[in-house]
């Protein structure tokens, strides 16, 4: 689209006019690449209790009817309570069928947490894997032109917090280990596909599509993604409209990976959704920075800065979407 | 007096300006000392997290969360004198 032609930037630029609408497209385009293109008659979706994985659950109980979908929780010991209790909540709604997995001993066997544990012990000596609660974190400011590194923070039973910018090896071993979660779950969701021949649905929604937010063979594992071309603001609609509990609606969207709480913000984005969608449809549809920034209260270098943080990481990520070379 | 804290301002650029060269595979020509090495492709944030490892085994100079912005890091010569100063205050 050429510049003169498209519409002014404004916060609300993304947001979705005729819900319904787009809600019967997904539906009916979910329906024909499950039934017609895999050839397959139904569908398994990872419940979490989160925003994404439960408006999937709902647009496949409205392609498929409620009884062709599978909803599975796929719990670990490092999950929260409350994610178990909200997805069942939210199979109830849809009158779908639900089965809980648990994967720690699976992850046991791959040695995930003693992994995991042993690297963060080379970094935090003092680290207590018993009782100490632990998470990895970017403490960049985006607005600053730098690409981003991760800490690690241990969090002690007294609330003494630890934290210290982690080194390339322990890093890559952290993100190695607990991708085992991530790939053991979608092992798991395969598993249950099979046996019924139903398609695995994935939840990742645009974010994490584009900017490399999911484990290649993990959550990137799936056959179809209704939601990849979706900002985060726009699955809340879609959730509002179908009716995803609100307490689900509510919930602080978390990465359910780290034994200490953790937003997705905080691990990931660096910015809040509302904010990172539009800059991103910003960044996307070329708007002038100087242009987004005066909508988003942000500076014209602030928003540049942004911009580039967004073209690196969608090429830092390029490996995760490439599909194997031949 | 240990062998990193020896070297002076001189050394630490080439060695700087070597990893990074051979980091990203440039040619020595294609890269100037000012130029900005993120915006300009040649290291990414593995790329970044591989030359803080450089740095401390190179020159025993760990770099803590503050310290790491465009300052101090966005290109050679910003990193040499990050390095230098680090080494001039332990020495």
């Amino acid at each position: 689209m050429k510049p003169e032609q498209r519409k002014p930037f404004s916060k609300e630029i993304i947001h979705i006019d005729d819900i319904e609408q787009v809600c019967n497209r997904i539906v009916a385009k979910l329906k024909t690449d499950v039934t017609k293109n895999l050839q397959r008659r139904g569908a398994i979706v990872g419940i979490s209790g989160g925003i994404d994985s439960s408006v999937c659950l709902a647009l496949s109980a409205k392609a498929f009817g409620a009884k062709n979908v599978l909803g599975i929780m796929l719990p670990e010991q490092d999950s929260s309570d409350d994610s178990r209790q909200l997805a069942e909540q939210l199979a109830a709604t849809y009158g779908v069928s639900t089965l809980v997995e648990d994967i720690t001993n699976a992850l046991d066997g791959f040695g995930c947490y003693e992994r995991r544990d042993e690297a963060i012990l080379r970094v935090i000596p003092d680290f207590d894997k018993k009782v100490d609660k632990a998470k990895i974190e970017i403490k960049q400011n985006i607005a600053e032109n730098i690409p981003a590194i991760f800490s690690i923070t241990v969090i002690k039973p007294n609330g003494d917090v630890v934290s210290k910018l982690l080194p390339a090896k322990e890093y890559l071993q952290i993100v190695a280990s607990t991708n085992f979660k991530q790939r053991s779950r979608m092992s798991m969701l395969y598993y249950h596909a099979e046996r019924m021949h139903y398609a695995v649905i994935g939840t990742p929604n645009k974010h994490e599509v584009e900017q490399g937010f999911f484990v290649k063979y993990g959550d990137g594992g799936a056959d179809v993604m209704p939601i990849g071309h979706l900002y985060k603001t726009q699955v809340y609609q879609l959730a509002k409209h179908l009716g995803v509990p609100q307490e689900i609606i509510d919930r602080t969207p978390t990465t359910d990976t780290y034994t200490a709480e953790q937003s997705q913000e905080d691990f990931f984005y660096q910015m809040p959704f509302e904010s990172m969608d539009l800059i991103w449809y910003g960044w996307e549809h070329k708007y002038p920075a100087e242009e987004v920034g005066k909508v988003m209260g942000k500076t014209t270098k602030e928003i540049e800065n942004i911009y580039k943080s967004f073209e690196r990481k969608r090429k830092t990520t390029e490996y995760l979407r490439m599909k194997p070379i031949f | 007096m240990l062998l990193y804290q020896m070297k002076n301002t001189n050394e630490v650029k080439a060695e700087i300006k070597k990893y990074i060269l051979e980091a990203s595979l440039s040619d020595v020509k294609d890269v100037d000392d000012d130029a900005l090495i993120f915006e300009n492709g040649l290291l990414d944030s593995m790329g970044l997290l591989f030359l803080i490892e450089f740095l401390g085994e190179a020159f025993q100079v760990e770099v803590s969360d503050d310290e790491l912005n465009p300052k101090n890091f966005e290109s050679i010569n910003n990193i040499v004198s990050f390095v230098s100063n680090k080494l001039s205050v332990k020495v």
